[in-house]
């Protein structure tokens, strides 16, 4: 690839992503529903957490003493807020994919130099002021509903640890792409996926009450690492150092799912191209 | 007399053909009862396990008279499931119709325009009742929950909470014939419904202003008698109180419901937006 492709490329990836933010903002219940479900959804969670807690200091105790922190509101909305922006990227590419699919206008992208990288992710880049959006309303629900601030130093630190995870996350979304290219759903494997996701990666709570089996599993999924080192800077002020080897297994996880998720493409989409099925519904 | 049968047949044909349509899409109908599980059931379990002492959820005993998480989340799923039947299964029926051009057409015939939301509520509480009850099938062989006999309560409960739920199927058919792209706002709706109708916590722990809100719907009532009743829980109002709230609040939300879906049909039709999609 030259130097004059490259500048191509990155001229259809801010076409691709301007496309998609200008298609969101058409639409006001999108607008309506990033500012609800981030705070609704972990909302919901807290009074149940309260209502477990029941009042008494040796419930309080045990959330404590397995989570690290005594912050029960911070716990639950910086899990969601992880699992808000990995459903966006879940959807993101396979539905971008699948939209084009059903609009008719796939070939047509297909059919220009652009990389297949733009038509990939192009969508996913739009989606990701959309996370940055997600964090700031849980940070400004957490400041305001529960007096829990965030300081510079943490949301620096929390946006390294989302940097070391945005490749293995999108990669995947790519994943997810490859398999609506081929089979053309993408509805129920979300489903199931985001909900292996929800069952053990600690969304709602420590992995360490899973059983031992499911906690082993717990540790093969990049959403795990996320979710444990965004609450341990934010809320249990940890440095990057303490979670270092965490963010060496999630950078780790990041190169091998890429790698996959290049190669998947690759073969799903020539496999598409030969038999004709590119647009096919 | 004869009008009323032939609405009744109606009715049940729009019902059946919902029901065919949504088990034609199997995985859909899979999903029907696996979601809650790994949406709202194994977060909230697992939520519990991290507050629990010795092994036992000591404080939902204190806040909701029960040590049996599994069974007050699961006969909690209630709710979701009857939430679903009047936002979801109408909303979708309505907009499936509207994108698809044949509203107007069965419009034409001389149906009710009442006796399609039924047909459509119908369906969806037919839904509603499987759902839950493989759920609670599954909370027991599963998860052990320990539900008591007494359970039965569920069915007179359920009967009275269906007239309710039909109100909303009303409400949620006349919103998206308004708004046409309802799907955020029956979302969130749907969501604080469950939500203030206690199925994952007891609505002890809201805010006044919000517990009062939560007094107004059916199934914050019909949870509380049928936990009340399965598993021993303390109850929020005295037993006769629940009963006149479920029935004057099921009421209250099939006449307002009623009226509100008339209105603005009629409205659409005087202005000929009814098929604009």
């Amino acid at each position: 690839m030259n130097i004059i492709d490259l500048r191509a490329d990155l001229r259809a990836f801010g076409a691709a992503t301007r496309k998609e933010w200008r298609i969101m903002r058409r639409y006001p219940g999108t607008l309506l529903s990033f500012i609800f479900w981030p705070i609704a959804l972990p909302l919901a969670f807290v009074f149940q957490a309260e209502a477990f807690a029941g009042g008494r200091s040796d419930t309080m105790g045990a959330f404590a003493t397995r989570t690290g922190t005594e912050q029960v509101a911070g716990f639950l909305f910086v899990g969601w807020a992880t699992y808000m922006w990995l459903s966006l990227i879940l959807w993101g590419p396979g539905t971008a994919l699948r939209t084009e699919q059903i609009r008719g206008s796939l070939e047509a992208i297909f059919l220009t130099p652009a990389s297949r990288l733009v038509v990939l992710f192009g969508p996913a880049v739009s989606q990701l002021i959309w996370a940055v959006w997600i964090f700031v309303v849980v940070g400004l629900a957490l400041w305001i509903g529960f007096g829990i601030t965030v300081g510079p130093a943490e949301a620096l630190r929390a946006l390294s640890v989302i940097l070391v995870g945005v490749p293995a996350l999108y990669a995947i979304g790519a994943l997810f792409a490859s398999v609506v290219l081929r089979f053309g759903e993408v509805h129920s494997l979300v489903q199931g996926v985001r909900g292996l996701f929800t069952a053990l990666c600690g969304m709602s709570f420590p992995i360490v009450v899973l059983p031992d089996w499911a906690q082993t599993v717990a540790l093969t999924l990049p959403p795990t690492y996320l979710i444990a080192d965004l609450r341990a800077v934010l809320l249990a002020g940890a440095g990057l150092g303490r979670i270092a080897g965490d963010l060496l297994v999630l950078a780790a996880m990041g190169v091998v799912l890429a790698l996959l998720a290049a190669w998947a493409f690759a073969v799903t989409e020539r496999h598409a191209r030969r038999g004709g099925r590119l647009a096919q519904y | 007399m004869d009008e009323l049968r032939w609405e009744m047949r109606a009715a049940w044909a729009i019902a059946h053909k919902e029901l065919r349509i949504t088990l034609r899409y199997r995985l859909n109908a899979i999903n029907r009862v696996v979601q809650p599980i790994y949406q709202v059931l194994i977060p909230g379990l697992l939520l519990g396990a991290t507050f629990a002492v010795g092994g036992e959820a000591v404080g939902l005993a204190e806040s909701a008279g029960t040590t049996d998480i599994v069974g007050y989340l699961f006969l909690g799923m209630l709710a979701l499931t009857l939430a679903s039947a009047a936002f979801w299964d109408v909303a979708f029926s309505v907009k499936k119709e509207l994108d698809a051009g044949t509203l107007e057409p069965a419009w034409l015939t001389p149906t009710r325009r009442e006796t399609f939301v039924i047909g459509q509520t119908l369906a969806g509480l037919m839904l509603a009742t499987v759902t839950t009850g493989v759920l609670v099938v599954i909370g027991v062989m599963i998860f052990g929950a320990s539900l008591l006999p007494q359970l039965a309560i569920a069915i007179p409960v359920l009967a009275l909470t269906s007239v309710g739920v039909l109100g909303i199927g009303y409400l949620v058919a006349a919103i998206v014939l308004r708004m046409r792209d309802a799907n955020f706002f029956v979302d969130a709706a749907d969501f604080l419904f469950v939500a203030l109708s206690g199925a994952a916590f007891p609505i002890v722990v809201l805010p006044d202003v919000v517990r009062w809100i939560a007094y107004l719907l059916p199934t914050t009532h019909a949870l509380d008698l049928v936990r009340v009743a399965a598993l021993g829980t303390r109850p929020l109002l005295p037993a006769a109180v629940e009963w006149a709230m479920l029935a004057l609040t099921s009421l209250a939300l099939v006449l307002i419901g009623r009226w509100t879906w008339l209105t603005t049909e009629r409205r659409m039709r005087i202005r000929g937006t009814l098929g604009q999609h």
